[in-house]
């Protein structure tokens, strides 16, 4: 444990309320956590931890059972268990009174308060992570106030270790301490004296090395930077946004967004679309600056083919000058198109072309010719400058290993030992990752290939890419090149614009090529398998590649030149040709030794450095929160050398984010810091804090009409109203808010709506993004259907957002006629088709509150026990206290409802017969026509799922 | 109170009471007429509107009430159309929707005159019509189906949906398809990936 955690954790505990920790990012958080566990006893009752993701969760168990192997008490450690879902409530309950340490999700935890399944003085405290995400009508805050309010001892300890999401926004740490009732808020920067002093003790390493980005590479950042720029001019044109925030350095962040969002949101419903297209423009810019130096030449073409095609005609880049650029550039990374007068310098040249340029970026080059129509369609596959750097990095490493085995000293000088040499290499995304993998296997030429092959092939869209198991899959029709080209002619009319017509038939041509030559072999290895015997095929994975390996012989033979495809010959040879060469090239690596290497993934969140114990580190995507995981991981291990590598691309958007991210963490301390000197937190006389409580609140307008109503306004004993909420609602927050009323919340599964007011009353929630949704999708008809069908008052509540503007749109965007597609008139004929529904428009989650308050107020209490019954399939019965809503693959079943065929009358069946998507993708027809009751829905949806893709070009 | 003479039959009858009421220039798309009717507009046999400001509510609290009830047991369907003209308008809107609620009334609410010209117009327009327009019968291309359906899932954009197919070929091969291949798709992230694969392969119900 490094000293300064000790130091966390006694401020921590000093006070008996509990805490807010807010440290720099990737000083070990889950180390903290599981310090933490340690010092839990069962005795004092159960420990509850709350929002941890997956991967914070592994860490921290993991780390908490190395602490306590590595402690010498005799007593049984109580290791944590995790609630779920699937935990029927009496084996919950154990759980709870064991006193061990729990993880479990905020909606298990409040629907067990809340049915008062959890005896609340079980509860010793609880942990709470991503302490930046809270707000006052979150749900956990729901949980710390119904704990509080019984449970005088309990102690609350949330950590953050994002800064700067904790100074978006009004006060949000002082906000935020008081929905968990806390007063002390404890602040670990990394400048902070005892980190810096842990950490600059003995640094690592450090080897700093700038790649030069390619011409083209450059070229397209500029671009790119061009267009945001102009972007964010026009954004100040519309004197919506703070000008102060609109830079390209902001713009290079995710939290961009944020900022653009919380100042629009408040008006987002009244601006033009332009404004909204220029916000989503320049989010998709930032990806391009990101993918720019994260990805291959092809994969980002590939990428940027997918946004050409996904992009509405209104995005205001496209159109940008700079724009242009950025597609040739990305273009001409990959290929070069042209004509030339001779056909000549066609398949002569290509090998020589090879041979002279040897520098970096044009290794690959090569061509692709048609004799007859003098179009050159000639490869360049530029490789990313980094991955050779990194390959000789790995190299050095070697060299200085063999150099120090050669003479004899290294076990000794090494360290403790246990040094195993591995080298780590650490990339932002496991796409990444495995491509290096690939390329230190194989060559990067060959990778390069690869993903220049399929993305020949995705463009004639051949759906019979090579699949892991391909067996149970049957055959797509249309197999095979020329039928794809047929197929696709019609429909590639509308790209062709951005493309020339030569261009992209020399593709496709190339693309035919390639699959004419897979096709073959998939023949030849079935025939006879003397084909194996090529160099390096043999031991690379996977059926893909090892086809492609054999076609380095087969096809010279018996490739003749072909009559069908345009310039189908020709191609096919240039192809192999290279092919060849990329095997000598390969084999000449073998050679050479690289020591053993890991990939790892920043994006899997997986504390690896203590697993592994690497001794060198590759930082291939440098990250802050990385950088500070290496400081920590040297400090707890002084005795060991570590080296680091950093790779950056060398005046590149890269470092220029690296730099900002410091910058701004360091920014958000300065202003907490500033923050926590001048907040106000009530406390009470025993020095508890008092939260945000309800009863300081004006008091309602119910209350008010109550005192005048009632005579001489006294007020009766007052009844305890109760709403019925459906399970799935505690996602929103407005039972929270309902309960800060002083609602009982009864939580249930419920078939129809989703509050339930009185015997009468049952109301449907929407907000207004799922009010859209909802009646595009049919959702909300057949949900106002059945609501009228069981209660005598249906109610829609249609829920503004207090933050966002109270209308629907801006008069603007009315327009002159009655239009069907517009939200009017959508609700004119709800109205007019339910004459029974009553629609309630709030301005906010506390007007709805109030709202229902007001309506219940003459009204009986609902029945929970009807409420749960209603609209259910009677054979399907209700299961006693069961969470069923935990139980729906929610995402599945949304996408299973959006399929053609599939109805509200059928898609229960279809999820009885067969159990997930992926399984339903199998059925035969027959089956599912069992299923779905019909041929006709079968056919419908079975078409749709076989249909072909339409292909880009 | 139900005029019907064949030629009033595809007007709205405004009531004299409305007289001046600035709406009535936003009224363009249908014909209407005065007649001496007991709602504020008529929109069809059985479906009758009554309009209300809410700052003349702010004024007049208990006019709403005394309007309902001069409707009777007459109609079908009774919109009650608030022009929301307010800034504060939680306490008012409270007010309207309580009333409207348990009087049983439909309440529709307009930020601009136009807008609330627009409800009477689209109301009158669509009387008959079937409710196909909001029962999802999408019968759309093939193209935003996928995208349709895809985008059930969260985080994925419309972009990714067009990498997924041109990477797979069909929906049945996505649905079908390993992590791995799915990682290998530009712009699809580690956790996107986590959501699409669960999204396919997960149990649509989890057995307890």
């Amino acid at each position: 444990m490094v000293q300064f955690h000790e130091h966390i954790i006694t401020e921590l505990l000093e006070d008996t309320n509990g805490g807010l920790v807010v440290t720099s990012s990737g000083l070990g958080l889950h180390k903290l956590i599981s310090s933490l566990f340690i010092l839990h006893h069962h005795s004092q009752g159960c420990l509850l931890v709350l929002s941890a993701t997956p991967p914070q969760k592994s860490s921290i168990l993991r780390n908490y059972e190395n602490d306590i192997q590595s402690q010498i008490s005799g007593e049984v450690p109580n290791l944590p268990s995790e609630i779920t879902f699937d935990l029927p409530a009496n084996q919950r309950l154990a759980l709870y009174t064991s006193g061990g340490i729990l993880f479990i999700t905020t909606r298990i935890l409040i629907v067990d308060l809340l049915t008062h399944r959890l005896p609340t003085t079980a509860v010793a405290g609880l942990v709470i992570l991503n302490a930046h995400s809270l707000s006052d009508t979150s749900t956990e805050a729901f949980i710390v106030r119904i704990l509080r309010s019984t449970n005088r001892s309990l102690y609350v300890r949330a950590f953050s270790d994002r800064p700067h999401s904790m100074v978006s926004g009004f006060a949000k740490a002082e906000r935020t301490l008081k929905c968990l009732f806390l007063r002390k808020l404890h602040l670990w920067p990394r400048f902070q004296v005892y980190v810096s002093q842990d950490l600059e003790r003995d640094p690592p390493e450090v080897v700093d090395i700038r790649v030069p980005m390619s011409t083209y590479m450059i070229g397209i950042q500029k671009a790119v930077i061009e267009v945001m720029d102009a972007c964010l001019k026009e954004m100040r044109k519309t004197n919506k946004v703070d000008v102060e925030d609109l830079t390209v350095e902001n713009g290079l962040f995710k939290s961009f967004d944020e900022i653009v969002k919380r100042q629009l949101d408040p008006i987002w419903h009244t601006l033009g679309k332009r404004t909204k297209q220029l916000v989503s423009d320049l989010k998709t810019l930032r990806k391009l600056l990101d993918y720019l130096v994260r990805y291959d030449a092809v994969t980002y073409l590939k990428y940027l083919d997918s946004l050409r095609a996904s992009e509405s005609f209104r995005s205001v880049w496209i159109f940008a000058e700079s724009s242009y650029k950025i597609f040739e550039y990305a273009k001409k990374r990959v290929y070069h198109f042209g004509r030339t007068d001779s056909g000549k310098l066609g398949l002569s040249k290509t090998v020589s072309t090879k041979k002279r340029k040897l520098n970096d970026n044009k290794k690959d080059e090569d061509q692709s010719t048609s004799t007859e129509t003098m179009v050159v369609l000639e490869e360049v596959l530029e490789e990313p400058p980094k991955w050779k750097v990194l390959l000789d990095v790995l190299m050095e490493i070697q060299e200085e290993r063999d150099k120090q085995a050669s003479s004899g000293e290294e076990k000794d000088h090494l360290g403790d030992g246990d040094d195993n040499g591995i080298v780590l290499v650490a990339c932002k995304d496991e796409y990444s990752c495995m491509q290096l993998e690939d390329c230190i296997t194989n060559g990067s030429q060959k990778v390069m290939r690869e993903e220049w092959e399929k993305y020949l092939l995705s463009k004639v869209q051949l759906q019979a890419l090579p699949k892991r198991n391909a067996k149970k899959a049957k055959e797509p029709k249309g197999f095979g090149v020329l039928d794809g080209v047929v197929a696709l002619s019609p429909g590639k009319k509308a790209e062709v614009s951005s493309i020339s017509k030569q261009e992209h038939d020399a593709l496709l041509a190339a693309a035919s090529a390639v699959s004419k030559r897979i096709n073959k072999d998939i023949v030849g290895e079935d025939d006879n398998q003397k084909h194996v015997d090529v160099g390096g095929s043999v031991k690379r994975k996977g059926k893909w590649k090892k086809k492609k390996g054999s076609a380095g012989e087969n096809s010279n033979n018996d490739v003749a030149p072909e009559d069908d495809a345009m310039e189908g010959g020709c191609l096919n040879e240039v192809f192999l040709r290279k092919h060849d060469l990329g095997l000598d090239a390969e084999s000449s690596r073998e050679t050479k030794k690289l020591p053993p290497v890991v990939f790892y993934a920043l994006e899997s969140d997986k504390k690896i450095l203590d697993i592994l114990k690497p001794s060198i580190i590759i930082a291939y995507h440098p990250d802050i929160a990385f950088v500070r995981e290496v400081e920590m991981y040297k400090a707890e291990n002084p005795s060991r050398k570590v080296k680091v590598y950093f790779l950056f691309y060398e005046e590149s958007t890269e470092v220029q984010k690296f730099e900002a991210s410091v910058r701004r963490e360091n920014g958000a301390f300065e202003s907490l810091i500033r923050q926590k000197s001048l907040m106000m937190i009530p406390v009470d006389q025993d020095g508890r804090c008092l939260g945000l409580d309800s009863s300081n609140e004006p008091q309602s307008v119910i209350s008010q009409n109550h005192v005048t109503r009632k005579a001489g306004g006294r007020r009766e004993a007052e009844k305890e109203m109760q709403v019925i909420v459906d399970m799935r609602e505690f996602m929103s927050t407005l039972p929270n808010v309902l309960h800060q009323k002083g609602m009982r919340i009864i939580p249930v599964t419920l078939e129809v709506g989703d509050y339930i007011l009185s015997p009468l009353i049952c109301a449907e929630r929407k907000s207004i993004s799922d009010l859209f949704v909802s009646f595009a999708s049919g959702r909300l008809y057949h949900q106002v259907e059945m609501m009228s069908r069981y209660y005598r008052i249906p109610v829609l509540l249609i829920e503004f957002s207090q933050d966002k503007s109270f209308s629907f749109q801006s008069a603007s965007e009315i327009g002159d006629d009655v239009a069907p597609n517009s939200i009017i008139s959508k609700l004119s004929l709800l109205v007019l088709h339910f004459p029974r529904l009553r629609i309630i428009w709030s301005r906010s989650l506390h007007a709805t509150a109030e709202i229902f308050a007001s309506l219940k107020s003459n009204q009986d209490e609902p029945d929970e026990v009807k409420a749960i019954r209603v609209g259910v399939p009677s054979e399907e019965g209700v299961v006693e206290n069961d969470v069923r809503a935990e139980n729906y693959n929610t995402s599945a079943v949304e996408m299973l409802r959006r399929l053609p065929g599939v109805t509200d009358s059928n898609y229960r069946a279809i999820m009885d017969g067969c159990k997930s998507l992926a399984e339903l993708a199998m059925l035969p027809m027959e089956r599912l026509a069992e299923l779905m009751g019909g041929q006709k829905a079968a056919k419908m949806l079975r078409e749709f799922l076989d249909a072909k893709y339409p292909t880009l070009l | 109170a139900t005029p019907s003479s064949s030629a009033n039959r595809n007007a709205i009858l405004v009531s004299n009471r409305q007289k001046g009421n600035p709406l009535l220039k936003h009224i363009r798309n249908v014909r209407w007429t005065f007649a001496d009717i007991v709602c504020d507009y008529l929109l069809g046999p059985n479906t009758c509107a009554l309009y209300l400001s809410l700052r003349y509510h702010l004024l007049h609290p208990d006019y709403l009430y005394f309007r309902i009830r001069e409707l009777q047991k007459n109609f079908r369907l009774r919109i009650i159309l608030c022009h929301v003209d307010v800034e504060d308008v939680i306490k008012p809107l409270l007010e309207v929707t309580r009333t409207s609620l348990l009087h049983d009334c439909s309440l529709l609410c307009g930020w601009s005159l136009e807008e609330c010209g627009r409800y009477l117009e689209t109301v009158k327009v669509y009387e008959n019509k079937p409710a196909d327009l909001i029962q999802g019968q999408m019968d759309g291309d093939y193209l935003s189906r996928l995208n349709h359906a895809l985008t059930a899932i969260r985080h994925v954009n419309k972009t990714d949906v067009v990498t997924l197919g041109s990477t797979f070929g069909s929906l049945s091969h996505v649905m079908d398809a390993s992590m791995e291949d799915l990682a290998r798709c530009p712009g699809i992230g580690e956790r996107k990936v986590k959501r699409l694969y669960d999204a396919f392969h997960e149990p649509f119900k989890r057995e307890v």
